[in-house]
This record gives structure tokens, C-alpha cells and sequence, in this order.
């Protein structure tokens, strides 16, 4: 189970963010739990240009990829801070990140209250329409006397709260696993492809069983992400340690949903490229995770040329850079692959595309690998 | 008497703004000024960082001229069922270093595109202008909400139906009566 959860404050010292720390580390067998922080949003203001907002589409992008949202509030002045509604205001103008999102609330609070008022208010914003969450009922974790209750390492000493925040964790649990979208989407666990495993698929050049099919890509010493013809992420292949962490939650969504607004026209002139067919094939080499990570865009297309949709090839490309470096390929002939091709096949020349094309693709080359800053490399 | 009136959201058109013009128009036996939120920073215990504790200089302004008021009208907005975070983080500077709502007597108005006219948002703003720390004197009763405001003004900015403005003048007339009290009690 993967949660978010968020600091509902932007004070620099605060308990609530040391009870979500507390959190993630007590409830650590049961869900990972990335914390977020208000603080990193701006101002709501309807009147600023929404494609400017990385940070609000960074929070959208963690929590529609979570299972549920842990909200820890504050109190102030009987209700919310306005840092926390400000966030919330963003999360539903013109967008629905809280929409059947299940949500558990706590809040801890210096005097013995322990933001109770705030939590009352909380709940009803949440339900309003445009909010639409979905919030554990009952459970409420109101921790008082904030700075009796915590050690200087941030555990809680009272055994009666650690007690009443398992008996309300265990709830929103289950709460969480009753949720339709979670039904819907399954556990992120998919060991198994869909129909039945042993059912073949007969290729031109062989056949394959599903599982067969599925683990081959999962094997590839390289990752791949297909998006559909009506531009929709429709696939990942499940390799372990991938470059790009995709998640289910995103299967189906736009791919438009996947980028950055700011990335997204450079992305979206590779797919209109594709689509017109002036080129087939964008690369990039990006520094990720400390890796040295080639990225390929393929159109791919049927055997008239339609275009079926794009295939995100990547992976670490360390261990190859370290075999040329080491001599391994010194000696052998210039451009091998195409002339010992071409003469085991007795042809000529193997086919070119025409001038333009040639051209196109390599203005386009030059124009990815200019975006590949940092933007791309936090947020894909 | 002599009124500040906030406008309770930070977009360049709002409601509440032309309500609150509307009322400083049409009550002019007092007078009333206009006060904008929308260049006052989010609320922050640690802003500005790294300097001495202080709080921003619109917020110095605007409670300078609520202590030298009679009285205050919020004209509320809703969202999300709740007071907007811009006018929520007004009180909270306004109730954090300095306290100048304390014991001031408060008159709530909205307005809002929906027929609700901001009445959820309006109950929360209630409660926190009752918290202690605000400790403002909120008007009780009459409750002024202006539903499907697109509707409601016309091209001077007058509101159109004269039962609405009858029922603004006798909540008008009721807080001029409440202040008083409020007033002479101090």
C-alpha cells in the first residue's frame, strides 16, 4: 500500500510533521509513506496560469499515484491553516486529485484540544463537492500536549496514543483496501498477466505463451513504456530497478498527464512527428539515479505504416560505456552492423529514408536532448 | 461609524468586491474603506526567514486602520465549503502578533455564483472569529447571502432586487445598533 502524507503547516518546526515521521516509520510493514510538504506550494490564486505550477502537478502526480492521503493538521484559529487549505484549493480547482481519494486525518496540538475544532472543519471541507474525498469515519487521532508526548527522536512515549494511532492506521487500512479505485486498480503485485498463461500467441517467426511474453519483457536489460495510438500510456514492462518508476494508477491516463506542462510540448512535437511520419526514432542520453541512461523514442507502426503508437525504450547504459572504454570493441570496422548486413544478405545498400527525413530527425535529436535538464529528471 | 471592509478573496473579479463596493456606495452616512488582500503574503510563524520576527508591512497598514475603525465587514467567499486560504491567512496575521479584531465588532456578508451564497463558508468564518486568539465581536443573526451573484448587479454595480437591498439595510441598521452596544460596554 503506498500513502502520501501531508504537513499541514508551513511552520519550519512543527509536531505534526514529527507525528508523520513517527508514521512512516511505525507503520513501515504495512505502507510506504512519502511525506509532502505544503510548504511548497504557492499561494492559491485562480487568477495565476496553472501551466506554470510544477509543484501543484508534482502533488496531484504523488497523490493520484498513492492509495490514500494522511492529512496532519494543525489548529489555528479554531480551524485549518490557511497554508493547508491553500493546497486544498489547488487540489480541486479544475482538478479532482482528492476526488474517492480515502483520507485519514490526525493532528497533534500544543494545548490539550489537539486541534480538534480544526479536524471538524477539515472533514466537512473534504466533503464538499468539489473536494469529494473520501474520509475515515470515526478514528480520531487528537493528540494534545504536544511537547510531552514526543522524545527527542520523535518517538511517542504515551502508550495510549501509540495505541489509539494502530487502532485507527489498522482501520484506514481497511478502509484504504475497501476503496472502489483500489478494487479497480489492483494491488501494484502483478505477477500474473490477465487471461489465461498458457494461451500462445502464433507469430509470423514463432510463437509465445502469454507468460512467455510477459517475462521476456520484464527480462530486457531494458525498460519499455508503450503509449497507444489515441495517445494514452497504456503499458510498462514490471523490470525491477526501473529508471522511470511507473505506477498502475497510470495505465490509461494521457500521457499528457505524465509530463510536466513544461515538458510537455517537446514531448508533444515527437508524437506529431511520429504521427506525420517524418521521423521514427528520437534519443536522448540523460544522467538518472546516477546512471548514465539512454532513452528512445520508437514510433511503432504496422506493416503499412500505420501508426500504432510510441515505445519508451530505456536503460542504464553504464556497463557498455565501461566495455568501449576498456578496448573491448578496439579494431573492429567502422560502421559493421550496416556493411556485414548488407553483405550476408548480398544486397547492394540497405534502404535509406529520403533526405528531409534524415534531416527532421536529426533537428528533432538535437531538440530533445536540449530539454534534458534536471526538470525532466526529477519529475518522469 | 467609520468601517474597514476586507474583501475576502485574492481574484481579480469577485463578488464580494462588488458587494462590499455596492455597500460602501449605498450606506453613505458611513463611511467605508475598501481594503484588498490579494499582495498579502501567506501566513508564516517563520516569515521573514531569517530576519527578526516581524510582521509583513501591508498587515502593519491594515491593522492600523481596523484599531482606528468603528467597525469591520468581511465579505466571504466559498470554497471548498470553507473560508478561502487568502482571507484565512489575513486573520491569521491578524491574530498571531498583533490582535486587532479583539473585541471589534465583525459583520460576515457573501456572496457566491451558487444559491448558497457562501452560507457553509460563512458558519466557519464564525467560528474563527470566535477562536481566542481573533476574539473578534461577530454580529449575530442576519445572516447576508447573496446566491447567484452573476445575476445580482447591474451595469453601475447596483444590486437589481430591492428586497435584497432592503434586507442588507436592516442588517445594516442592526449592526449600527450592536456596535454601539458593543462600544459603550467597552
Amino acid at each position: 500500500m503506498k500513502l502520501v502524507a501531508i504537513v499541514g503547516t508551513n511552520a519550519d518546526f512543527s509536531y505534526n510533521r514529527i507525528l508523520l515521521q513517527y508514521m512512516k516509520w511505525h507503520f513501515r510493514m504495512a505502507a510506504d509513506i512519502e511525506i509532502l510538504e505544503v510548504k511548497q506550494l504557492p499561494p492559491f490564486n485562480e487568477d495565476l496560469p496553472d501551466s506554470e505550477q510544477t509543484e501543484v502537478w508534482r502533488f496531484n502526480t504523488k497523490i493520484n499515484n498513492a492509495d490514500g492521503v494522511i492529512i496532519a493538521t494543525p489548529e489555528y484559529d479554531h480551524s485549518i491553516p490557511a497554508a493547508l487549505k491553500s493546497g486544498l484549493e489547488w487540489l480541486s480547482f479544475n482538478r479532482d486529485t482528492m476526488k474517492e481519494k480515502p483520507v485519514m486525518i490526525v493532528g497533534v496540538s500544543y494545548g490539550t484540544q489537539g486541534t480538534s475544532r480544526a479536524q471538524q472543519q477539515l472533514r466537512q471541507m473534504l466533503l464538499s463537492p468539489d473536494l469529494n474525498s473520501d474520509v475515515l469515519p470515526g478514528n480520531e487521532v487528537l493528540i494534545g500536549n504536544a511537547a510531552k508526548v514526543f522524545d527527542k527522536n520523535g518517538f511517542v512515549t504515551d502508550i495510549n496514543i501509540v495505541h489509539n494511532l494502530e487502532t485507527s492506521f489498522t482501520a484506514f487500512n481497511k478502509f484504504v483496501k475497501s476503496n472502489m479505485r483500489y478494487l479497480e486498480r489492483g494491488d501494484d503485485n502483478m505477477t500474473e498477466p490477465h487471461i489465461s498463461s498458457d494461451a500462445k500467441i502464433q507469430f509470423r517467426t514463432g510463437s509465445l505463451s502469454i507468460k512467455e511474453i510477459q517475462q521476456i519483457f520484464n527480462t530486457l536489460p531494458f525498460e519499455i513504456d508503450f503509449i497507444d495510438a489515441n495517445d494514452e500510456f497504456s503499458y510498462f514492462s514490471d523490470k525491477p530497478n526501473r529508471e522511470h518508476v511507473r505506477h498502475t494508477a497510470e495505465i490509461g491516463e494521457p500521457v499528457q498527464q505524465c509530463h510536466p506542462p513544461k515538458v510537455w510540448p517537446i514531448v508533444k512535437s515527437i508524437f506529431d512527428s511520429f504521427k506525420l511520419g517524418t521521423q521514427d526514432h528520437v534519443e536522448r542520453c540523460l544522467p538518472l539515479n546516477g546512471h548514465k541512461v539512454w532513452i528512445n523514442y520508437f514510433a511503432v507502426r504496422d506493416e503499412n505504416g500505420k501508426y500504432l503508437g510510441t515505445m519508451e525504450f530505456t536503460g542504464n547504459v553504464g556497463h557498455l560505456v565501461t566495455l568501449v572504454k576498456e578496448g573491448k570493441f578496439d579494431g573492429f570496422p567502422e560502421g559493421a552492423d550496416a556493411t556485414t548486413g548488407a553483405s550476408k544478405h548480398d544486397d547492394a545498400e540497405p534502404e535509406q529514408p529520403a533526405g528531409p527525413a534524415m534531416n527532421a530527425q536529426a533537428d528533432a535529436t538535437t531538440g530533445a536532448s536540449e530539454h534534458s535538464d534536471e526538470d525532466e529528471d526529477k519529475t518522469e | 461609524m467609520k468601517i474597514e471592509a476586507i474583501v475576502g478573496s485574492n481574484k481579480k473579479l469577485s463578488y464580494n468586491r462588488k458587494l462590499l463596493q455596492f455597500i460602501s456606495k449605498h450606506f453613505t452616512d458611513d463611511e467605508i474603506h475598501i481594503n484588498e488582500i490579494k499582495d498579502i503574503p501567506m501566513f508564516n510563524e517563520n516569515y521573514p526567514a531569517g530576519e527578526d520576527d516581524h510582521d509583513p508591512e501591508l498587515i502593519t497598514e491594515l491593522a492600523k486602520r481596523i484599531e482606528d475603525a468603528d467597525a469591520v465587514i468581511i465579505g466571504c467567499p466559498e470554497y471548498n465549503h470553507s473560508v478561502p486560504s487568502a482571507l484565512k491567512s489575513v486573520i491569521e496575521w491578524l491574530s498571531y502578533r498583533i490582535h486587532p479584531l479583539g473585541g471589534k465588532p465583525v459583520m460576515i456578508v457573501g456572496a457566491s455564483i451558487h444559491p448558497q451564497g457562501s452560507s457553509r463558508s460563512q458558519t466557519h468564518l464564525r467560528e474563527i472569529l470566535d477562536s481566542p486568539g481573533v476574539n473578534a465581536e461577530v454580529f449575530p443573526g442576519n445572516e447576508f447571502f447573496l446566491g447567484t451573484a452573476k445575476k445580482a448587479f447591474d451595469e453601475n454595480g447596483d444590486l437589481i432586487n430591492q428586497g435584497t437591498v432592503g434586507f442588507l439595510e436592516q442588517c445594516f441598521d442592526g449592526f449600527r445598533i450592536y456596535a454601539d452596544e458593543i462600544h459603550k460596554f467597552k
